[in-house]
């Protein structure tokens, strides 16, 4: 089963991924980092296979994080959550720093879901 | 169910690859001059006239094509040239993706129907603003894609009451707030009761009892639902040619008194009218 570590300052949002991987039979999630900096931190002492991130939060954000993850493991795949999505500048320069899809808030559990099975 | 930008929604559907979307923004950035390169290109100024127009830029708040004209390097008339030139050159995301190989023809117009009828939910409908601002297209979005996103994520029948101008905002159980940057500035807020906030809740975690939750995941799906609701403003606003950047969400809990408005702002108040007699209110604080 894959890990997932979420990645999000809102403990709503985090309550929903949550909840959305554990059930989903295929995921399991590791844990809740609540900015960029816990997300680097429990990379290392977690190990997840998925990083689920939020992009707009108070401390690291999420794309400078994204920066620091992808030149400190190539292995993790991170996916960003964010409501900052559908701003076509935010969306690319996640992809350019490496981040395998980006998930527009608000979001679908069957969406959020494929878009994890098809990393 | 968000509002999102063409090459987004293809990758979201796995109709072209991120790695072929990349590709494809790369071809644009190459085709896509900005107006200092167009202009040079064109021959009407040059690379020293540019670099001496983005260090003055440094000191004052202009557009570059104004400042060029203030330094009498362009005329009105030739930035008007230039900014033709842009337009009629301009690569869009879809054509780039044909000329990858990434779609075909037919295919980036089906792709194209498909896009526009997954957002046709987030078309504005006309909004009447009490006050003429130059941003206000963009504030009646914002009252307009609240609305929607009231009825899409938390699910609430309702009716928006008349906008007026305020100068106060009255006592309420708490606001959830967030400041907006950029080509615009004013801060966003949302006031609800106690039974909003509940409501909320509800709709935010997908839980059909929320009485046993603590104050602060009350607190944080009302902020979440802000955060939802700018993301998706900013993401229209970025369609219209504004940039907008958004900052963390943050509470305000008002005194019995209500709260000023603050010096250099104006307030609009939205009234939201629930379903079951119950009052919510988007508020915007407008600077300048």
């Amino acid at each position: 089963m894959k890990k997932v570590l979420v990645v999000d300052d809102s403990l709503s949002v985090a309550r929903q991924l949550e909840k959305i991987i554990s059930e989903s039979g295929d995921f399991t999630c590791v844990g809740h980092a609540k900015n960029g900096a816990e997300a680097i931190k429990m990379n290392h002492t977690e190990n997840p296979d998925i990083i689920c991130m939020d992009m707009n939060m108070p401390g690291m954000d999420g794309l400078t994080a994204l920066r620091t993850l992808s030149v400190m493991d190539k292995e993790v795949k991170v996916v960003m959550v964010t409501s900052l999505g559908g701003v076509g500048d935010k969306f690319t320069e996640a992809l350019k720093l490496g981040a395998k899809n980006v998930i527009s808030k608000p979001f679908e559990a069957d969406n959020v879901l494929r878009i994890l099975r098809e990393l | 169910m968000a509002v999102k930008f063409f090459g987004q929604f293809l990758v979201e559907q796995g109709i072209v690859t991120n790695e072929a979307l990349l590709e494809a923004i790369n071809l644009q950035d190459k085709n896509n001059l900005k107006l200092g390169e167009m202009a040079v290109a064109m021959g009407l100024i040059t690379p020293a006239d540019i670099k001496r127009a983005h260090n003055a830029q440094m000191s004052k708040d202009m557009r570059l094509g104004d400042l060029l004209v203030e330094m009498g390097l362009l005329t009105l008339d030739q930035v008007s040239d230039v900014a033709t030139r842009q337009k009629n050159t301009h690569l869009y995301i879809g054509e780039a993706l044909v000329q990858i190989g990434a779609l075909t023809t037919d295919g980036l117009q089906k792709q194209l129907d498909a896009f526009k009828a997954d957002q046709a939910q987030y078309i504005s409908s006309g909004i009447d603003l009490p006050i003429t601002s130059p941003n206000s297209k963009i504030w009646e979005m914002t009252a307009d894609l609240t609305y929607k996103m009231i009825t899409r994520v938390l699910d609430l029948q309702f009716r928006p009451g008349k906008c007026t101008v305020a100068t106060a905002i009255s006592p309420s159980f708490m606001l959830a707030a967030m400041d907006l940057s950029g080509d615009v500035e004013a801060r966003y807020l949302i006031s609800v009761s106690e039974s909003l906030q509940k409501s909320i809740a509800k709709a935010i975690l997908s839980e059909p009892s929320v009485d046993n939750e603590s104050a602060e995941v009350l607190e944080d799906t009302v902020m979440e639902f802000v955060n939802v609701v700018c993301g998706n403003v900013a993401a229209k606003a970025s369609q219209m040619g504004v940039i907008m950047n958004i900052n963390p969400p943050v509470t305000v809990h008002p005194p019995a008194s209500g709260l000023p408005i603050p010096d250099g702002c104006t307030a609009l108040i939205f009234p939201i009218h629930i379903g079951d007699g119950d009052t919510m209110e988007m508020i915007l604080l407008i600077k300048g």
